[in-house]
């Protein structure tokens, strides 16, 4: 009788999402995995780079290994403490990131203390089907609250902290805040890391992919993610198909566009090239392949599954009527393969301060001052920058401000003007212009912008007035220090 | 004092001249070009002037299929014609067909710029009103405006208090039994506000049209900068005559080549520059741009600029210049078009984006913005004199693959690079491959279709759809 009762409790807790306690529940094997991080980090403002507030982010993670916490990377950047606790409660634990990846949006935690790790175990990880009822987990309030989560979709979408795409989990469910790093369980197992939560959907990372990163981390054969350096287009019109000398039932896609890589090695599929076969997988005209654990997904995932960068691929083209067999070795994702860089995780905000001008990069972070809707918000002539490619200038300096002072007057009003030129040198860092400026034109510093519907040119006084007006300004507006540049800066 | 009327010289209320019109117009679908939108019926002002004229507003009569005026309290429409027509300067005149309407109809005489904080009545047959409606303001403030009929270019104008509506547009503004302006425009978000159009602007447009046609108010294709900056006067070795506006920027259409980057103007013909880049024009601070535009097309102006370290007295000519009409709205032209196995071509305007309902700050549609917007002045060297989009894809069987919608910016046809709607046809038709291959901006994005039975398909597209022709160019 007794074990029913218990059996009666369980089903009704995970069948009406009710909070379960420990005392209630029967042991399982991931109860003992799952732990609350608490994580207190820096909070920029890139609209005044100097300023920093703290933010603090409470958020889960589990077990996977000796001495070894799961959980998201997101949130951890520009950390200043990371805090651990188990059981929901009671004594909090010092942690520290043992190893971050924020391409693929995880991070390993762990605790010096071995008094931390006593009553945790790894959890397992498991293969996410459709079929299965599944479960989102996590402390909260001293209780273990478990809801259930109802599949949606297996999708290929971009990385939360990057600009790759991967294959994700697509689940519905009640429970509400996730912060990232709980685990979506299956038959106790893990099958998925949670990652991003918009209203009931969520999204979570399969455990299939964070387990083959694991695994080649631990091996030290895990050198980042690798992406596709080229464009393609769907090939549903038969007619371009045919076209490219395509014979046969229609199938695979067509490159557009191959930008040169920026490893320096050559690459092997060209414009005109129509992609017949990744990885031994066959490419439909809409650009999908049939993987064996999560059905019909786009054909970029084949870049990251059981793959890193530097990993060979095998592809099979069609190039002028025949068909060819090439190895593509993945390129490593980089932030800064647009000409506005993507983001700067773990680097305070680059700036420099003279004369009251602000300088700073034109990134992301930047653009994203004007809200989750910058794309539209943001000055057109900022945005239209944002996936450009890198040419022969491989950044943007944006002047993001002008401090009123006697020194620039004429120039309060211009802001969000993008660098050309100071004193003759082309300008795609911050730290440039301080360089350039130690070069005056006959006692004037001149700065040019690129084109655009302002002003195209400022001419202001070299010398001890310069100083002077960048010192009096620091000083009227509180700023602490006239620039900050981060160690590559200057590259 | 303009001296437009003069057939009326007593002491008549103008409402006896104020004329109601009614505007049976229709517009060109953009995005399906050969066709065209329902008929519209709406409703302005104008008042009579000399010459057995009536003035009004270009926006009152564009597109117009019909154009009724009727008299004060005389319900019988007469039936009008547009004899000139200024859609920058939003400025049109009328005639009738009927001489007899202008029996007894007084033509209104034109009045001195208004002074500040001075009192005007505006006339007209605003909300769709039969009777004429009187309305009594203060003038707020004087400047240039961006005038919202073609959005593309500055005039003067005058704001005042007196409620201006939908229907007062074309109609007189009143001082002291004089025309001082012509209502036609609001401003959104700014309450009890109107504007209209000031002598100066009405005046050039009398002139203009002195000799039969329009040729349109110069322009200057300059950028200018304050020179409110000490170190730049001291870079440039200016005098201490707190004068001078920086040519910042020479602009690639329009050019001017009298007038060079980094030349400082002080003086546009009698008026000085101020720093800030403003002129005293009758009491008013307004952009020094106005004096270029009181010349006529291709008068010259002198113009006092600094240049390498002295002072130069330069004639310089001016011009009218259109060549950036595609990023305004255009009226009374209708749109160009190629259609080719149901393909639909046409050139890039702000026209076909409004209907379209591309949205400027819409990202996926940045290219087709930055394309007609940006790209003239900022990459004149890549720049396409006539942008072409791919407005619309008829279905058939022969397109029954393509995939891409429309709305799309045509970069290459069969390996020819498209700056203009000529291109187009001509890289159609002289292509000798069994496919049609067209690629788009950005990525090169590629779309082929095949060319065996498109010349059959063509002639039956062009009945299915009820086309009356493949292009008009």
């Amino acid at each position: 009788m007794r074990t029913h009762g218990i059996f009666f409790l369980i089903l009704a807790a995970a069948t009406c999402g009710f909070w379960e306690t420990p005392a209630q529940a029967a042991t399982t094997r991931w109860e003992d995995s799952i732990v609350t991080l608490d994580v207190a980090r820096k909070d920029y403002d890139f609209r005044q780079p100097w300023n920093t507030r703290t933010r603090s982010t409470t958020k889960t993670g589990v077990v996977v290994g000796e001495h070894e916490i799961l959980t998201t990377a997101d949130e951890l950047f520009d950390r200043t403490l990371v805090r651990i606790q188990k059981g929901g409660g009671g004594e909090w634990w010092a942690g520290q990131v043992a190893w971050i990846d924020y391409h693929a949006n995880l991070a390993v935690i762990t605790a010096d203390s071995n008094a931390f790790w006593q009553g945790l175990r790894p959890v397992q990880f498991g293969s996410a089907t459709k079929d299965k009822n599944w479960r989102i987990a996590r402390w909260r309030q001293g209780n273990l609250e478990v809801r259930q989560a109802e599949f949606t979709v297996f999708a290929v979408r971009l990385a939360e902290l990057s600009d790759v795409n991967y294959v994700t989990l697509g689940c519905d469910s009640d429970i509400q805040g996730l912060r990232g790093g709980e685990p979506i369980l299956a038959n106790n197992h893990c099958v998925g890391l949670v990652t991003s939560q918009s209203g009931r959907s969520c999204v979570a990372t399969p455990a299939s992919m964070i387990e083959f990163i694991l695994k080649a981390r631990r091996a030290n054969t895990y050198h980042g993610l690798g992406y596709f350096h080229w464009i393609w287009q769907p090939a549903v019109n038969t007619d371009s198909l045919r076209r490219f000398q395509l014979t046969g039932p229609p199938r695979g896609v067509i490159v557009i566009d191959v930008p040169a890589r920026r490893d320096g090695v050559e690459q092997v599929v060209k414009p005109g090239d129509v992609i017949l076969q990744v990885a031994g997988f066959d490419v439909d005209t809409v650009g999908n392949y049939r993987d064996p654990e999560f059905g019909l997904i786009m054909l970029e995932n084949l870049s990251t599954r059981k793959r890193c960068a530097g990993d060979e691929v095998p592809l099979k083209i069609l190039r002028d009527g025949k068909e060819l067999e090439v190895s593509y070795r993945l390129p490593k994702y980089e932030y800064n393969l647009s000409l506005v860089p993507a983001a700067r995780y773990d680097r305070e905000p680059e700036f420099f301060s003279v004369g009251g001008l602000v300088f700073q990069p034109l990134d992301r972070e930047f653009l994203e001052t004007w809200g989750a809707d910058w794309q539209k918000n943001a000055p057109m002539r900022l945005s239209y920058y944002h996936g450009q490619p890198v040419t022969e200038r491989p950044a943007l300096v944006v002047l993001s401000q002008v401090l009123p002072d006697p020194y620039n007057t004429g120039y309060q009003e211009q802001r969000y003007l993008v660098v050309d030129k100071v004193n003759g040198t082309l300008i795609s860092r911050v730290q440039q212009i301080q360089e350039a400026l130690k070069h005056p034109v006959n006692g004037f510093h001149i700065i040019e912008y690129m084109r655009g519907d302002s002003l195209q040119r400022m001419v202001l006084r070299a010398g001890a007035v310069e100083s002077e007006a960048t010192e009096r300004t620091l000083k009227r507006y509180g700023i602490p220090q006239a620039f900050r540049f981060t160690p590559d800066s200057a590259q | 004092m303009l001296a437009a009327g003069g057939a009326f010289c007593g002491a008549a209320p103008p409402e006896l001249s104020v004329i109601q019109i009614l505007n049976f117009s229709q517009q060109p679908a953009w995005d399906a070009p050969w066709r065209f939108e329902p008929v519209q019926r709406s409703m302005g002002s104008g008042f009579v002037i000399k010459g057995k004229r009536i003035m009004t507003n270009a926006h009152v009569v564009s597109w117009a299929r019909q154009i009724l005026v009727r008299r004060y309290q005389d319900p019988r429409p007469y039936v009008a014609q547009v004899e000139f027509i200024s859609h920058e300067c939003d400025l049109a005149v009328l005639t009738v067909e009927d001489p007899d309407f202008f029996d007894n109809l007084p033509a209104l005489e034109f009045g001195d710029l208004p002074k500040v904080r001075s009192t005007v009545v505006t006339y007209g047959y605003p909300a769709g009103g039969e009777e004429i409606s009187y309305t009594r303001g203060v003038v707020s403030r004087i400047e240039r405006q961006t005038y919202a009929h073609t959005a593309l270019r500055q005039f003067l104008a005058v704001q005042t208090d007196a409620a201006i509506n939908p229907g007062n547009s074309g109609g007189p503004v009143i001082q002291e039994d004089h025309v001082v302006g012509v209502a036609f425009q609001g401003l959104q978000g700014l309450e009890n506000s109107g504007f209209f159009i000031p002598p100066p602007v009405i005046s050039h447009f009398l002139s203009d049209i002195l000799d039969g046609k329009v040729d349109g108010v110069p322009r200057i294709g300059i950028q200018v900068a304050s020179m409110l900056n000490p170190a730049y006067r001291a870079w440039l070795k200016l005098p201490d005559n707190h004068l001078g506006v920086r040519i910042d920027r020479v602009l690639p259409f329009c050019e001017e080549e009298a007038l060079k980057e980094e030349d400082v103007i002080f003086r546009i013909g009698s008026f000085p520059v101020a720093t800030d880049g403003t002129i005293l024009f009758e009491g008013n601070r307004v952009a020094a741009g106005l004096a270029f535009q009181l010349a006529q097309a291709s008068e010259s102006v002198p113009v006092q600029v600094w240049r390498d370290g002295q002072e130069l007295n330069l004639t310089v000519p001016t011009r009218a210049c259109d060549k950036d009409a595609a990023a305004g709205f255009q009226y009374d032209v209708l749109p160009r078009y190629f259609i080719h196995g149901g393909l639909v071509f046409t050139p890039l305007s702000l026209n076909y984006l409004r209907a379209v309902g591309v949205d400027p700050a819409d990202p996926s549609r940045r290219e087709l913005v930055y394309e007609l917007r940006f790209r003239p002045s900022e990459d004149p060297a890549n720049a396409r004199s006539e942008p072409i989009v791919l407005a619309a894809v008829l279905p058939h069987r022969v397109n029954a693959n393509w995939t891409m919608a429309g709305r799309a910016l045509v970069d290459q046809i069969n390996g020819v690079r498209i700056d203009k709607l000529d291109d187009v046809i001509r890289a159609f038709e002289g292509n000798r491959e069994p496919y049609d291959s067209v690629e788009f901006i950005p990525n090169h994005s590629l779309e082929c279709i095949a060319r065996e039975g498109l010349a059959e398909a063509n002639a039956e597209i062009m009945k299915d759809y009820g086309i009356p022709n493949d292009r008009r160019l």
